[in-house]
């Protein structure tokens, strides 16, 4: 097994949500130990640098900030690590790094941010099916 | 027999002398009680809390990782004793400084004091020690 990242055992259940804060911060640590290997594998160094993908981390964990409930917490970082396992084994390649978590970013690619994409509705449209 | 009066002798002074300090009171006792009957005239060195502070350039260098972590303005002043909560920074903000500070200074942080950081001082602390014991 190439993978870096150990395959967290966890029980199923966090015991409390101290506990399921805890995961996640062990989470974001690993995640953040496996940026340099990350970096190697899919030579990503002139498109952005070990920081800016710590942040991409970070708001993607901040993204389910709201949570509450510690089982929903113990499957979104089943997921995460499973998300993580899959790039640190080079199951995916780099264009699937770049568009999923790179691109489309306003503080990483910012001209395409100022592009003009028409009309609002069709800035609505282009941004999801339910407006 | 001789140390034990020894002892009860020196114990007026060290309590009228120095009443608030109670750990030097401590020490007193533990000097006479190794039952050598050495008497320490020395008087124990008023224990300040300097904890050995850490070089200007190590703050510094967390100083700027923690702005540009938090996207702080320019005229916003940090300085060692701010804490992070104060400057905006909720718990995961504070992971990913210690996260940007293990990969700035090549160190390695364990996770126990890692809770404990909450002010810059505190950072550059650890910092130093860190970077003493490789």
């Amino acid at each position: 097994m190439a993978s870096t990242v150990k395959y967290l055992r966890v029980p199923p259940n966090s015991a409390s949500l101290e506990e399921a804060r805890r995961r996640v911060f062990d989470f974001f640590k690993t995640a953040c130990r496996s940026i340099p290997t990350i970096m190697e594998i899919y030579t990503i160094d002139d498109v952005v640098t070990p920081s800016q993908l710590r942040s991409i981390v970070a708001s993607e964990i901040r993204k389910n900030a709201h949570i509450s409930n510690p089982k929903v917490i113990d499957m979104l970082l089943f997921k995460g690590t499973e998300e993580l396992n899959n790039i640190v084994e080079h199951s995916k390649q780099r264009h699937h790094i770049l568009g999923q978590y790179v691109l489309g970013r306003p503080e990483i690619t910012p001209d395409s941010a100022t592009k003009d994409q028409g009309s609002e509705y069709l800035k609505n449209f282009f941004r999801s099916n339910y407006f | 027999m001789a140390s034990v009066t020894a002892s009860s002798v020196k114990f007026s002074p060290a309590s009228s002398l120095i009443k608030q300090n109670q750990v030097s009171n401590l020490k007193k006792a533990s000097l006479s009680f190794t039952g050598n009957g050495f008497q320490s005239h020395r008087l124990p060195v008023r224990r300040f809390r300097i904890a050995c502070a850490a070089k200007p350039e190590t703050v510094n260098k967390v100083v700027d990782i923690v702005r540009k972590q938090l996207a702080l303005p320019d005229d916003r002043d940090v300085c060692g004793e701010s804490k992070f909560s104060v400057l905006g920074a909720d718990s995961l903000d504070t992971v990913e400084i210690v996260m940007g500070l293990e990969e700035e200074f090549g160190i390695c942080v364990e996770e126990e004091s890692a809770q404990s950081i909450s002010t810059v001082q505190e950072a550059a602390d650890l910092i130093e020690e860190l970077l003493e014991k490789k």
